[in-house]
């Protein structure tokens, strides 16, 4: 079974004249240790299609099952318990609290919900030092660079060991080199801990990185093929 | 965690509001403290009579200044049913002089010696003859007069000398000290025509039930409190101290309260990232809380030590009417981080308006 499957989700904005569809009847799937790279240009839907999988928003047509389960019917509080338990996600500035340290923002998300606090702090110090970060791992993010910033914004998303990843363009603001280091410790997380994620990018050499590719344009699917 | 470590690491910025916010409490403490000594210096003394109700002469308005009951009256009063005990007392003020050129005026409050509104001393011994008198505290402390020091006060154009028995903790009746002498003395001092004619009494204070209201042809009784509350000017002046401290509270509530907003609006995409990663509004509402309660907390502990310092230093010459009690200190404070609260609940509104889609929506 899929970890997600969208059947025929559409999202519009908007009514009348004024109606935008941002999604329209797109259905796709992601499996348990797959990386989707999904590529098109801006306006193309991209953003929304991966705030519909992460419950930021709700479809105005068509279904979302995680594991099996169909989140469009999740009220307020069950979609920010998804959010918390089962979705990681990893943005495009890396939204780090400022004045946390780094390995503060990752031991953050148990304040949201009961976890267990020294498992959690083992697993803080195990994906610093996974992710290269042990050594900063007390310095406050604004004294991080781009790329560490993007790693300990990883390294927070799989804190809470969810199964679904959302990425939105993890590299839009750093170099090749550095896009590429931290596409490829997103690449090695997910494969190594068997998760599935979805990474938005426009960046055709990081979406090459990923197991399969999505094309879209418009807010529908107009390709989508393996890499691997 | 998050409330804490932000206050921690943006110290300038949480400790620039915590010294607005102790410099409002400080002046809601002072205005408190104002009020109090101000309450206390109106007529303490009244208040500590050892009676429950008063009568006054019917055509005085309740003003023990104007109230003159004659011997008729006052035994009229001592007859009421239900007065356990009654006994005359009588007030004038008077410029006493208590070193060359220096000066200052005293209640003098005449009482019958061994009455029950004669106040038990806390330092030498009761009144024991005509030429005697009890002084205050607050007197002795001003004047530096002591058991057995001679005070003159004027009867007309001349001045009788009394003797200090004893010194008494009564406090302050019209915003003088008060003192104590023998009825028949305040009589000389306040009258000085045929003995024959003189008022026996301003009020006669009474220990008893049922007594408020009951009125005769020329006296009418009512509680002490109210006797307090018709001295002249009371009321106004505490309806003022409390406007004052009304609109600190309210000057307090709105600079925190904006405080807390703009902090709040420039935290929203944070908040956002925050509420798209799991976080609960509830949860975010109580950091935001935990920071006002903080923050109020300290400016009312600063705003404290900063009174008690004033009250060690600037108001140790009794100069400025300030009581500072821990009752009021504790209300002042618990008042500011009530307000505290109150003026951030748009910040917690604001907090629960966030839509975590503009997590998405910031690059």
């Amino acid at each position: 079974m899929p970890i997600l499957q969208l059947s025929e989700v559409s999202r519009s904005f908007g009514q009348g004249a004024r109606r935008v569809d941002a999604v329209r009847e797109v259905s796709l799937q992601v499996d348990r240790g797959e990386v989707v790279a999904l590529e098109g240009p801006s306006g193309s839907g991209k953003t929304t299609l991966l705030a519909l999988a992460g419950a930021l928003l709700t479809p105005t047509a068509g279904e979302i099952l995680v594991d099996g389960e169909d989140i469009t019917k999740y009220g307020a509080r069950a979609r920010t318990r998804y959010r918390r338990d089962r979705v990681g996600f990893v943005f495009q500035g890396s939204n780090m609290v400022p004045f946390l340290t780094a390995r503060e923002n990752l031991l953050l998300v148990g304040d949201f919900g009961a976890i267990d606090r020294p498992a959690l702090r083992r697993r803080a110090d195990e994906l610093l030092e996974q992710l290269d970060l042990a050594g900063v791992r007390d310095q406050v993010a604004t004294s991080l660079s781009g790329g560490e910033r993007q790693r300990v914004a990883i390294a927070r998303a799989l804190m809470r060991d969810p199964t679904l990843l959302l990425v939105d363009e993890p590299t839009a603001s750093l170099n090749f080199e550095l896009g590429a280091r931290v596409v490829d410790a997103l690449l090695s997380e997910v494969h190594l801990r068997d998760k599935a994620c979805i990474m938005v990018t426009h960046d055709d050499r990081m979406a090459q990185r990923a197991d399969r590719l999505v094309e879209i344009l418009d807010g529908a699917i107009v390709s989508d093929r393996p890499l691997r | 965690m998050l409330a804490l470590l932000e206050i921690r690491r943006r110290k300038l910025q949480f400790g620039f509001v915590t010294g607005v916010v102790a410099l409002i409490a400080y002046l809601i403490i002072m205005v408190t403290g104002l009020g109090l000594g101000l309450y206390d210096a109106a007529g303490t003394a009244l208040l500590n009579l050892n009676g429950d109700h008063l009568a006054y002469a019917a055509n005085s308005n309740f003003s023990v200044i104007r109230s003159r009951l004659a011997e008729a009256d006052v035994a009229e009063v001592r007859a009421l049913p239900g007065a356990e005990a009654a006994t005359p007392i009588g007030y004038v003020a008077a410029v006493i002089e208590y070193a060359p050129e220096e000066t200052d005026t005293a209640a003098i409050i005449g009482v019958i010696p061994g009455s029950f509104a004669e106040p038990e001393v806390v330092e030498g011994r009761p009144l024991g003859g005509p030429d005697e008198i009890l002084i205050d505290r607050s007197w002795a402390r001003l004047a530096g007069t002591r058991v057995g020091d001679s005070l003159a006060l004027p009867i007309g154009f001349q001045t009788r000398n009394f003797t200090v028995a004893g010194i008494v903790d009564q406090g302050y009746f019209f915003f003088q000290p008060a003192m104590y002498v023998d009825i028949d003395s305040w009589q000389e001092l306040n009258f000085q025509g045929d003995p024959a004619d003189r008022p026996a009494a301003s009020l006669v204070l009474l220990q008893g039930r049922d007594l408020d209201g009951l009125r005769g042809e020329n006296w009418r009784v009512v509680t002490k409190e109210d006797g307090f509350n018709n001295i002249e000017g009371v009321q106004a002046q505490q309806s003022t101290v409390d406007a004052l401290r009304y609109m600190g509270l309210l000057i307090g509530a709105m600079v925190i309260g904006v405080f807390f907003y703009v902090i709040t609006l420039q935290k929203v995409s944070l908040l956002g990232v925050l509420k798209a990663i799991g976080a609960p509004g509830s949860y975010l509402i109580v950091q935001g809380l935990l920071q006002v309660l903080i923050v109020c907390a300290l400016g009312a502990v600063i705003a404290v030590g900063l009174a008690l310092l004033t009250e060690a230093t600037v108001l140790a010459s009794d100069a400025i009417p300030i009581n500072f009690t821990t009752g009021a200190m504790t209300t002042a404070s618990i008042s500011v981080v009530i307000a505290g609260v109150v003026g951030s609940l748009l910040s917690a509104r604001q907090v629960a308006s966030v839509d975590p889609i503009i997590a998405m929506q910031q690059q």
